[in-house]
């Protein structure tokens, strides 16, 4: 076998050792990088699309965010009198179009994507979960 | 002098001085024998037990080192750093489900999750641990080990055949090839220490490693077979089944070749089998080249003691090697390593035979 | 000996097959003799998706198809849809589309170098390759809030601006990528093992991979100079130095050089495009845009109209995606969504070469083979 005899040395697998011999103990800048999860979370960017929410006071209920979207994850149901989007999220592509098209700025997506679920019924997102009041500074 | 373990008991004991009364308990009743089977039924149990634990912190050890190279923590929720996590697994696996699939051969099926423990724990026996820390001392310790260590592909074979898929049958078969291939370099390398030492009792190995040359190098058989140390290393990483010639799983090639339809206990049995091979094999290494249990005596500490904590270090500075291989290399093709088997370290080993009896007949070693 | 053929069926689950992908193997002991593959396990009908959305809603969608580079799919529907309205595009837009474009390409070959080694046995890299890619993808959430279903472009710009510290967070990823690249190259390049699963393995000559219409790193591991930035330019690609990497050797390991020298190249791309950022819109304020909402609370997101009529007609653009040609055919009955959506992906034209490369071979060769023409099922099934 020529190979054996070009490579009995195996250069390659020796630096390669090295390498690995650099990570186990964690010399010249190689931490170790992952965090424990459940116990310990990491840091959201601020444009992060997670789970809606909508401003109680700027919705309008017109309806636009519902014919913007494009998997039909929306509807408009009535709700203390007025009328809110709900959102289905087991159908929701985390898009951000009902975002953008949301002519008041009702529409905001961020923080929560722990949002599994034991069942169907409890991805639908009424607007008993997702209004929020916001807060006026004065 | 003290020859093995049952002697060292019986010495321990007649030290402090209870060994007489005892013996004479049982002569009274003419059954002295019991007396020999329960010491020797306690020194199984102490090393099943060591063997058991070593291989659950084996595999904590291997999956730790294997998250430092890849910049994870690894197991880090139970116990100290997730160093019970196999027992946690162990748990877990004894609680799933036992699947036998339908056009399995249930008989063989089952048995052969267990036939793989066998040799893995039978390689023990003329495995010195220590100056005198050894079950049986057999005049033909080394041949012993070889031929025992052989016997794992028929388990391995028994599953590949019995789960009655084509990537098990694969995989078994690919094991069978290797094995073959690799124990006679194995053995042909070791022949050459042997006819260095005239004795294939392990004790015998070990005892002409002991002292030095010039009062630094240790008189190895490393340094003395440096040859027969690489073909008798890679030989023994194939015969333990790791990347990179680990041919019987490969996972990403075979699903999980001869394991890949068993789960829960006879799964773990697996796991387990292929971490007390791994110590197994990485003691014999340790006994024949690396020394064995020699190691400068100190003062005070009685040698069985010293001997013992010398061999775990070097043991586990053998399978601290393979891991770290593991981590860096990828698998080879299995005809790759059959070329390499047959045409490269058989060739080289019956060199290595030929030079070595060549110089001892000579008379320059 | 006389030996039965063995019809072994590899996948759809199958550790090696990167998704649901079945090969049905003709075997005579362990040499494939006939490799037969059998796509469509994730099909989802992306194309008639195209036709029932209007232009702007069918943007998610083409997250979906490669998802691994998400942002190239993105930028190629954009583009066409751009092209059949004839919209303009902002200078500050084309370079953040084509920023990200080429962090995709790094972000996607970071993956494949870790899937392709996994694949050969050697566990470690595919955590290197995640650990940088994590760094890409926490950019990318500053920068649009997804991770991997990006929908960042918008018809004539894209949806967000850079964020504050964006750039030198960038910067700071380039320089720890060049230092990464090195730890790469020491473990795989030289292995001798590496090299033996690797060279003369999986062999596909120029013209036959022409003929078989593959595109990309693989085609140009072919020793084909074919890359479309450099052939049909777009974006801003003519202002930028770079180069297409070509490798002669048409083996696997030429594959696998031209994504590591790839992802260099595209990290130079990188720090230029970051280096000489032009200030201005972000989103085209001709004639179909309507510049930033005035007051709105946050002014960085742009508008587009929802509703938009392109003029009747049809187009067929290309783009250079990590993985080769990507083409958007799109026909435009002057209504608001498209009567015809036709993806040309490089993954499904790349994969049907692969029994081409492999006949004759052994399994653990289709396994290296394969993983070196990089697919992605969700772009091979749409």
């Amino acid at each position: 076998m020529a190979w054996i005899s070009k490579n009995w040395a195996m250069t390659g697998i020796m630096k390669g050792l090295i390498v690995t011999l650099k990570h186990i103990f964690h010399i010249g800048n190689r931490p170790l990088v992952t965090v424990q999860y459940p116990y310990e979370k990491m840091k959201l960017a601020p444009r992060f699309r997670g789970r809606h929410s909508v401003d109680q006071d700027a919705c309008i209920g017109c309806g636009i965010c519902e014919v913007s979207c494009p998997n039909g994850t929306i509807r408009i149901v009535k709700y203390n009198g007025r009328w809110f989007p709900e959102f289905n999220l087991g159908m929701c592509l985390f898009c951000g179009l009902c975002v953008d098209a949301c002519p008041m700025n009702a529409i905001k997506m961020n923080g929560g994507y722990e949002l599994a679920n034991y069942s169907r019924e409890s991805l639908v997102y009424g607007p008993e979960r997702i209004l929020f009041k916001k807060e006026v500074n004065k | 002098m003290i020859a093995n373990a049952y002697e060292l008991v019986v010495y321990i004991l007649s030290a402090i001085g209870i060994y007489d009364p005892i013996n004479g308990f049982f002569q009274n009743y003419g059954m002295e024998y019991l007396l020999r089977i329960i010491i020797i039924v306690v020194e199984i149990v102490v090393l099943l037990v060591f063997v058991l634990l070593t291989v659950m912190f084996l595999s904590w050890l291997e999956r730790k080192m294997f998250a430092w190279v890849q910049s994870r923590y690894g197991p880090m929720i139970t116990g100290p750093h997730g160093l019970f996590q196999p027992i946690a697994d162990g748990i877990k696996l004894v609680g799933k489900e036992d699947i036998i699939p339908a056009g399995a051969d249930r008989w063989i099926f089952t048995l052969a999750p267990f036939i793989i423990f066998v040799p893995a724990l039978l390689v023990f026996i003329p495995l010195p641990f220590g100056d005198s820390l050894i079950i049986s001392d057999l005049r033909i310790g080394l041949l012993y080990i070889i031929a025992i260590s052989a016997l794992s592909p028929v388990s391995i074979l028994l599953a590949g055949w019995a789960s009655n898929n084509k990537y098990s049958l694969m995989g078994a078969m690919r094991a069978v090839a290797q094995d073959i291939s690799y124990t006679i370099p194995l053995a042909l390398a070791a022949i050459a220490v042997v006819l260095y030492v005239g004795s294939l009792s392990t004790v015998d190995i070990v005892r002409a490693q002991e002292g030095t040359w010039f009062d630094i190098i240790p008189r190895w058989f490393i340094f003395v077979q440096p040859l027969a140390f690489i073909l008798f290393l890679i030989a023994s990483i194939a015969e333990m089944g790791r990347i990179p010639f680990d041919f019987q799983e490969s996972e990403q090639e075979l699903v999980a070749g001869f394991y890949t339809e068993y789960s829960g206990m006879k799964f773990a049995m697996y796991f387990l089998g292929e971490y007390a091979h791994m110590f197994a094999v990485s003691g014999v290494i340790v006994t024949v080249f690396l020394g064995g249990w020699t190691g400068p005596v100190l003062p005070f500490i009685p040698v069985q003691i010293t001997s013992l904590v010398y061999f775990i270090i070097k043991t586990y500075a053998v399978i601290f090697f393979a891991m770290w291989l593991r981590d860096t290399v990828p698998r080879m093709r299995i005809d790759q390593l059959l070329n390499l088997g047959w045409k490269i370290m058989i060739p080289l080993a019956l060199l290595n035979l030929l030079v070595t009896s060549f110089l001892l007949t000579a008379g320059v070693v | 000996m006389e030996t039965d053929e063995l019809l072994l069926n590899m996948g759809p689950v199958h550790p090696a097959t990167h998704g649901v992908l079945r090969f049905k193997l003709r075997m005579d002991g362990e040499i494939i003799r006939d490799c037969e593959i059998v796509m469509g396990y994730l099909h989802r009908g992306t194309e008639k998706l195209g036709e029932m959305k209007t232009y702007l809603q069918f943007i998610p969608y083409t997250d979906r198809l490669d998802y691994l580079s998400a942002m190239p799919n993105n930028y190629a529907y954009v583009k066409a849809v751009e092209e059949l309205a004839d919209i303009e595009v902002p200078l500050r837009a084309e370079y953040i589309r084509v920023l990200t474009l080429e962090l995709n390409r790094i972000i996607n070959h970071l993956v494949f170098m870790g899937s392709l080694i996994l694949d050969l046995g050697a566990n470690t890299a595919i955590m290197w390759g995640f650990r940088e890619r994590e760094k890409a993808l926490q950019l990318y959430e500053m920068l649009c809030g997804a991770r991997m279903t990006f929908s960042y472009m918008r018809i004539g710009g894209v949806r967000e601006d850079l964020p504050e510290g964006f750039i030198p967070k960038l910067n700071d990823f380039i320089k720890d990528m060049e230092k990464r690249i090195v730890d790469y190259e020491q473990l795989i390049n030289g292995n001798e093992i590496f090299l033996l699963r690797m060279k003369n393995i999986g062999v596909i000559n120029a013209d036959e991979a022409i003929n078989y219409g593959m595109t990309g790193p693989s085609l140009r591991g072919s020793g084909v100079n074919y890359d479309i930035r450099k052939l049909e330019p777009y974006s801003i690609y003519p202002d930028i130095d770079f180069k297409a990497c070509v490798r002669k050797e048409c083996d696997s390991y030429a594959r696998y050089l031209v994504r590591m020298d790839e992802m260099k190249e595209s990290l130079h791309i990188l720090r230029q495009v970051a280096d000489t950022m032009p200030a201005g819109d972000i989103i085209t304020t001709q004639k179909y845009g309507i510049a930033p909402m005035t007051g709105a609370p946050s002014a960085v997101m742009t508008y587009f109209p929802r509703i938009f009529t392109p003029p009747v007609g049809e187009v067929y653009t290309r783009t250079e995606a990590p993985k080769g040609e990507l083409g958007f055919y799109v026909v435009s009955d002057g209504t608001t969504k498209p009567y015809r959506v036709k993806i040309r992906s490089p993954s499904f034209c790349n994969l049907v070469a692969l029994p081409k490369m492999i006949v004759g071979l052994k399994i653990p060769d289709l396994i290296a083979a394969f993983g070196t023409i990089d697919i992605v099922l969700g772009d091979v099934d749409r």
